[in-house]
């Protein structure tokens, strides 16, 4: 059971670092960096207490919406994808990337307290 | 949901015709001689003689010097002036053997006055004379002169003076319609509350029309038409007041009162007992006054007891029983029928002439009675029942010779019964308190003594449970045994025995403390609210480190990767855009440490536009140079 676990997670990783074009990796590598500072929040969070609980929650929003807004723009970046997002050119996808920062940056100073 | 209608309206008859109205208001004697005193005032004028004199005759007195009075009418007199003449005439008709000289003018004016275009006032006064100077006159000149004055002037007055004239006329004139008139004036009371009935105009013109109505009726000999209840609330109106402000006022209530006395249809009855209405073995007779409005007794009436029941035990104690008139007061042995202390409604009826109004009258008759103690047991028992009881019997009203002594392993008990002192039946009075008053302290500490069922009082104390009602102060307490009860007339305060008390975990004995309402109360620390505890500076700035440590990560993939700004190209767009983006990111950090929403709202507005422009001028260059260069499949 184990072994074909390992086989396919090791068979997936070998297609990951072949097939995946260079810019969809560097959006990854932005994508693991939010997750984890996501879950370090989170752990401090567990382990401390929620003083101040209304920084906690702007961080960690902070934290997810960045997430959210990246997969959104690796979406709409993958040329695999290109026939769904015909009108949306990838700088137009990242002008749209940058807008919504911008947007969920105020809410989260807003909110930081 | 008729049958319901039905039965609650026959309830509702019911209870309306049970209670039958009785007078609230009446004139007692001292009223009537007040009365009497006013209207015996030494007169000025004509109209004031008048008053009084007619008044004083209407109450049954005769005026103190009667030929004194006449002089004083005649030489007033004046024989040009129908008002001067009507208060003469009547006033000499009042005094034994006054008489008013009276000449053919003074006829002749009399009977000038007699027409449409007089005012009622004025008719009424010549009408007055006329008969009362035994001068002939036309009564159906009057009566059609009286229904057009009533017709033209349609107030209350007016139709009462209608009254009044009509009641001189001979009988064989048509008053048929003046007689209706009564029944449409007394339309026009104001009831008010169901107590009071009277004209809107005042005291005296319902105790006007009260005479006026009546003297009508006896006249026609024809029952007015004023219901019972309406004759009792017209007695409170008119006798409620009993000081008046003016000669006439005063003058009509008496003319009220005489015609309530003697008229041949409804003479109301005032019932009231004399004193109060309380009865005992020293005083066994329930005395009642069963007068007129007057205060005149009325001797012809004959009074009786319907019922009498108990109010605790609704028991009938009487029925039908007659009382004796004795020196004008009815009188009732109710002793005789032995009854047992407490309160008892009496239902009394008063017979003996159909015109009586009010005659059922509801009483409260309290009876009472002596109280003796039998049987007080003083004793002190141990609480283990060791020791058995050592009993010492007290007499009333002496006190115990020894003092009892009780400490925290005894208990000090009081056993006594109450009696009726004649009958010797058990007594259950409300108020039974023992009360230990310490003469030392002046501290006092009062307990109720309980009957059980056998109507045996049972008293005792426990010096450990009762001690906080003590605070603990031992010593000698005084214990008198307070009796009392409405229905007592000997209410006892007996000091029955000295009780020496010990209490343990004695405090110091302190002096009592006036009650501590109003010193000052302790003070009142507020407690802010606490800050939360936050963790140690060295557990946050751990953790910062450790949350900004994935940045130096992505450095490392993102180097691991290839990623670089080789395509970084220097056109101003892109510059510009840059540095605008990077003054938006300075403004979140400015916004987190200084400004406010609006303020950053503001400043994002110019930076963001000049980005926007700027961006996208890059963005298109970009997109130019990529699709251009198929950087893109």
């Amino acid at each position: 059971m184990s072994n074909s676990v390992i086989s396919v997670i090791s068979r997936f990783l070998e297609e990951y670092a072949s097939s995946t074009p260079n810019k969809l990796k560097v959006i990854d590598a932005y994508l693991l960096y939010i997750m984890m500072t996501g879950a370090l929040q989170f752990l401090y969070c567990l382990l401390v207490g929620t003083f101040p609980f209304n920084s906690f929650l702007s961080g960690f929003i902070s934290c997810v919406g960045s997430f959210i807004l990246a997969v959104c723009l690796r979406i709409q970046i993958n040329p695999q994808n290109k026939g769904e997002f015909l009108s949306i050119s990838p700088e137009r996808a990242f002008a749209d990337f940058l807008f919504a920062h911008t947007v969920l940056h105020l809410v989260v100073i807003n909110f930081i307290g | 949901m008729a049958h319901l209608c039905l039965f609650s309206l026959l309830v509702l008859s019911l209870v309306l015709e049970t209670q039958a109205l009785t007078p609230t208001h009446h004139l007692t004697t001292t009223d009537v001689a007040r009365l009497q005193a006013v209207l015996s005032q030494p007169f000025t004028d004509l109209k004031s003689a008048y008053y009084s004199v007619v008044g004083l005759s209407k109450l049954g007195i005769s005026v103190a010097d009667a030929a004194e009075t006449c002089r004083f009418i005649k030489s007033n007199l004046d024989p040009s002036s129908v008002e001067s003449l009507f208060f003469a005439a009547e006033a000499s008709q009042a005094l034994p053997g006054c008489e008013i000289p009276v000449s053919n003018d003074t006829r002749d004016l009399l009977l000038a006055t007699v027409s449409e275009d007089s005012t009622a006032s004025q008719i009424h006064q010549s009408v007055s004379a006329l008969s009362s100077l035994g001068l002939p006159l036309a009564s159906q000149e009057v009566v059609s002169a009286l229904k057009a004055r009533i017709s033209k002037e349609d107030n209350v007055l007016t139709i009462i003076l209608a009254l009044q004239t009509a009641s001189r006329l001979s009988q064989q004139a048509e008053l048929g319609e003046i007689l209706e008139e009564i029944e449409d004036l007394a339309a026009r009371l104001d009831d008010l509350g169901g107590v009071y009935l009277q004209f809107e105009e005042g005291l005296e013109a319902t105790a006007l029309f009260v005479s006026a109505a009546y003297a009508l009726s006896d006249h026609v000999d024809m029952e007015p038409p004023l219901k019972e209840d309406q004759v009792i609330q017209l007695v409170n109106s008119i006798f409620s007041k009993k000081s008046w402000d003016s000669l006439s006022e005063a003058f009509s209530v008496a003319s009220a009162a005489e015609s309530l006395s003697n008229n041949r249809f409804h003479v109301p009855v005032i019932v009231s007992a004399q004193g109060p209405a309380a009865i005992s073995h020293s005083q066994p007779f329930l005395r009642l006054q069963v007068t007129n409005v007057l205060c005149k007794p009325l001797s012809s009436a004959s009074v009786l007891v319907e019922s009498a029941t108990a109010t605790s035990s609704k028991s009938a104690i009487l029925s039908q029983a007659p009382f004796t008139l004795r020196d004008g007061v009815f009188e009732l042995n109710f002793m005789a029928s032995q009854p047992a202390s407490g309160y008892y409604q009496f239902s009394v009826a008063i017979a003996g002439d159909s015109r009586f109004v009010a005659n059922h009258v509801e009483l409260k008759v309290k009876v009472s009675t002596r109280v003796s103690i039998n049987n007080m047991d003083l004793s002190v028992v141990d609480k283990d029942q060791s020791i058995g009881p050592k009993t010492t019997r007290v007499e009333y009203p002496a006190k115990a010779k020894a003092s009892f002594m009780a400490d925290s392993h005894q208990i000090f008990a009081m056993t006594f019964q109450l009696v009726d002192e004649t009958t010797g039946v058990e007594l259950t009075p409300h108020q039974t308190f023992v009360r230990l008053h310490n003469q030392k302290t002046g501290q006092e500490v009062v307990f109720v003594a309980e009957p059980d069922s056998k109507n045996l009082y049972k008293f005792e104390l426990d010096t450990t449970e009762r001690k906080t009602e003590f605070d603990s102060i031992s010593g000698t307490y005084a214990l008198y045994l307070m009796v009392g009860d409405a229905t007592l007339e000997n209410p006892i305060l007996w000091n029955v025995a000295d009780v020496v008390l010990k209490f343990l975990d004695e405090e110091a004995p302190s002096t009592i403390q006036a009650k501590t309402l109003y010193t000052p109360k302790p003070e009142i620390q507020h407690l802010f609210r606490e800050p939360e505890k936050k963790p140690p500076t060295v557990v946050s700035n751990a953790f910062t480190a450790l949350v900004l440590s994935p940045f130096l990560l992505l450095l490392i993939l993102w180097f691991k990767l290839g990623a670089n700004i080789s395509n970084f190209t220097l056109s101003p767009s892109t510059v510009l855009f840059h540095i605008g983006h990077a003054a938006m990111l300075g403004l979140m950090y400015v916004y987190w440490t200084h400004l406010n929403m609006f303020q950053t709202l503001k400043y994002l507005a110019i930076i963001g536009s000049f980005t926007f422009l700027a961006g996208n001028r890059m963005l298109a260059q970009k997109a130019v140079k990529s699709t251009s260069s198929g950087l893109y499949t």
